[in-house]
């Protein structure tokens, strides 16, 4: 009973705050943004030419799940780890600077359990990010071309080329944006871990992004193909697996799996910071 | 209602803490006095369980503070030199998000409470118009919602005006009185704690110089101002004549055992010299802190 209070009120906290919600009004914006670039007769060429040349009719496919699948391939990795660092990195580390955590250490509440709410109103924020994402970018590309037409997806670093009728398409998509919001689990517990730290809300932000950057870049390196799935990102991108044309699960679910203990892992070094810190002015 | 035997604590090279042992009784305002960096707060932090002591052990109700945290801190509210809030939530909200860290929140009994702090008028306002006695008055709300047995202020006056700062000490001098509560009392401001306080501990680097009744302490020793004419000689002829046995700054001298204030106005009298004045001076907390922090004679 206390604890869904608990976690009531850790999500009352999440969502009052301005912050919060620059993530959701960025990627309005960046939707709207990605297709007036689409207008760009450059830009429609190379997508028409992309889809004649394997012999599809661009028509069929230039319409709103194409759109919504291409805003989300593009924003997804710098705009999602951004947003859910810049919440997940405040949620400890700006309640320690404010004064707050001391207020409420003053509580009978034990650290872990209060970490605990919070770390799951960061998870609830993070698959709500997503679901909005998914829904959002649909909008914008239904409204944008006025149908939902059929789906087309091209992702090249992830062998990823696929077609899939509409309501194939649809659900595709959906399985597409639940996954989404498991695998970004993990950089909103890696956030949530620096935030347990000493250190400034923007330093557990800017340590987030370097990570995952980091480990973007290393990825691509040629000499480490050999070590892909040592990468965080590679798991990350599992949800674009979906659209395979026989969708690996087992794969899918080797990435999950190494997602969530990777979570756990960084929950657990977070709590045990958070643990043994003195809260003192 | 507070133990803590042999605690120590120390960030890094400093000790911050040093073996520091003390009682306080239940239903007493207990004053905890040093300067800063003395190891108040961090008594206080340690209290709370929110800093982690490196030996010793600290009870609340006979309960251990970090083996029995939820026992030990059930019951008690504690307030911060400067309250923080979540500035962006109303006063309300805040009150409901802090207690239930307790207990579920009755909106019957934060009414009560509302009342009893004043805010009422502006409880539904967001924290961040508040001032800041209007922000000491939301966290006397926050820690007296659990209802506590024991309440713990660490430097609360600290940036109120003269009137709060009144309101304060009278609002808490009636939760000790009405309410029976036991209250932990950190300050800077000697005045106060002299009004609040009849126990008190004194802490110098981390060490506890005195722990106690502070009137109790010298009770014995009276002081007299002497002013007259030719002061510096009359002094030193006083000192000789074994009336007094100290003199101090500020024209003050202690009495010896066997005198008093008219046997030194009439030797004075009879020796020549022209009075001005010569009464006992009632002996200050400040006087005490002084004596105790210097740890010798307080008028010296």
């Amino acid at each position: 009973m206390m604890f869904r209070q608990q976690l009531q009120h850790e999500l009352v906290k999440l969502f009052a705050r301005k912050r919060t919600y620059i993530g959701f009004g960025a990627f309005a914006a960046l939707q709207v943004l990605i297709l007036l670039l689409l207008q760009l007769p450059k830009a429609k060429q190379a997508f028409t030419k992309l889809l004649s040349t394997n012999g599809y009719l661009p028509e069929d496919y230039y319409a709103g799940l194409t759109l919504a699948m291409l805003i989300i391939e593009f924003t997804i990795f710098l705009m999602g780890a951004l947003y859910l660092a810049l919440v997940a990195g405040d949620v400890v580390a700006k309640e320690v600077e404010d004064g707050t955590m001391r207020m409420v250490l003053a509580r009978p509440v034990s650290r872990v359990r209060l970490l605990a709410t919070k770390w799951l109103a960061c998870a609830l924020y993070t698959g709500v990010l997503m679901v909005f994402l998914g829904l959002t970018s649909m909008a914008a590309g239904v409204i944008y071309r006025g149908r939902l037409g059929q789906l087309f997806v091209f992702v090249p670093h992830e062998n990823v080329f696929g077609v899939f009728p509409t309501a194939d398409g649809v659900v595709r998509y959906a399985a597409a944006i639940g996954l989404l919001a498991v695998t970004m689990q993990v950089i909103t517990a890696l956030a949530f871990m620096f935030s347990c730290f000493r250190m400034k809300p923007a330093a557990a932000t800017i340590l987030t992004l370097t990570v995952m950057f980091t480990d973007f870049v290393l990825r691509n390196v040629p000499y480490f193909q050999s070590f892909q799935k040592y990468f965080i990102t590679y798991h990350t991108s599992s949800w674009l697996r979906i659209y395979h044309d026989v969708i690996p699960w087992w794969s899918i679910g080797e990435s999950i799996v190494y997602l969530m203990a990777l979570g756990a892992t960084f929950w657990i070094i977070g709590a045990m910071a958070f643990c043994s810190r003195d809260f003192k002015s | 209602m507070i133990s803590i035997r042999q605690a120590s604590k120390r960030f890094g090279e400093r000790v911050a803490v040093d073996d520091l042992s003390l009682e306080v009784p239940r239903g007493v305002i207990f004053g905890l006095l040093g300067h800063n960096g003395a190891g108040k707060s961090t008594t206080i932090g340690m209290l709370l369980a929110q800093v982690l002591p490196d030996a010793g052990e600290l009870r609340i109700n006979g309960c251990d503070v970090f083996a029995d945290r939820a026992t030990a801190l059930a019951r008690v509210g504690a307030i911060f030199e400067t309250p923080a809030f979540y500035d962006y939530l109303s006063g309300w909200r805040n009150l409901r998000i802090f207690c239930e860290y307790t207990a579920p929140a009755e909106a019957e009994r934060m009414h009560e409470i509302v009342k009893l702090v004043g805010l009422e008028d502006r409880i539904h306002d967001r924290v961040s118009v508040y001032s800041h006695g209007m922000r000491q008055r939301l966290a006397l709300a926050q820690a007296l919602l659990p209802n506590p047995e024991l309440l713990i202020l660490d430097e609360p006056g600290d940036g109120l005006d003269p009137e709060g700062i009144h309101e304060m000490r009278n609002l808490i001098l009636r939760l000790n009185r009405d309410w029976g509560l036991t209250i932990l009392f950190s300050s800077h401001l000697l005045s106060e704690v002299q009004q609040l306080c009849t126990k008190l501990a004194v802490m110098r680097e981390g060490r506890l110089l005195f722990s106690g009744d502070w009137r109790e302490l010298g009770a014995d020793r009276h002081w007299l101002r002497v002013r007259v004419d030719r002061q510096a000689e009359a002094e030193r002829a006083l000192l000789a004549s074994g009336l007094v046995d100290e003199l101090a700054y500020d024209s003050r001298a202690r009495l010896a055992q066997q005198a008093d204030v008219p046997a030194v106005a009439a030797w004075l009298v009879a020796h020549g010299y022209r009075v001005e004045a010569v009464h006992p001076i009632e002996r200050t907390l400040e006087d005490f802190y002084l004596e105790t922090i210097h740890g010798s004679g307080c008028l010296r």
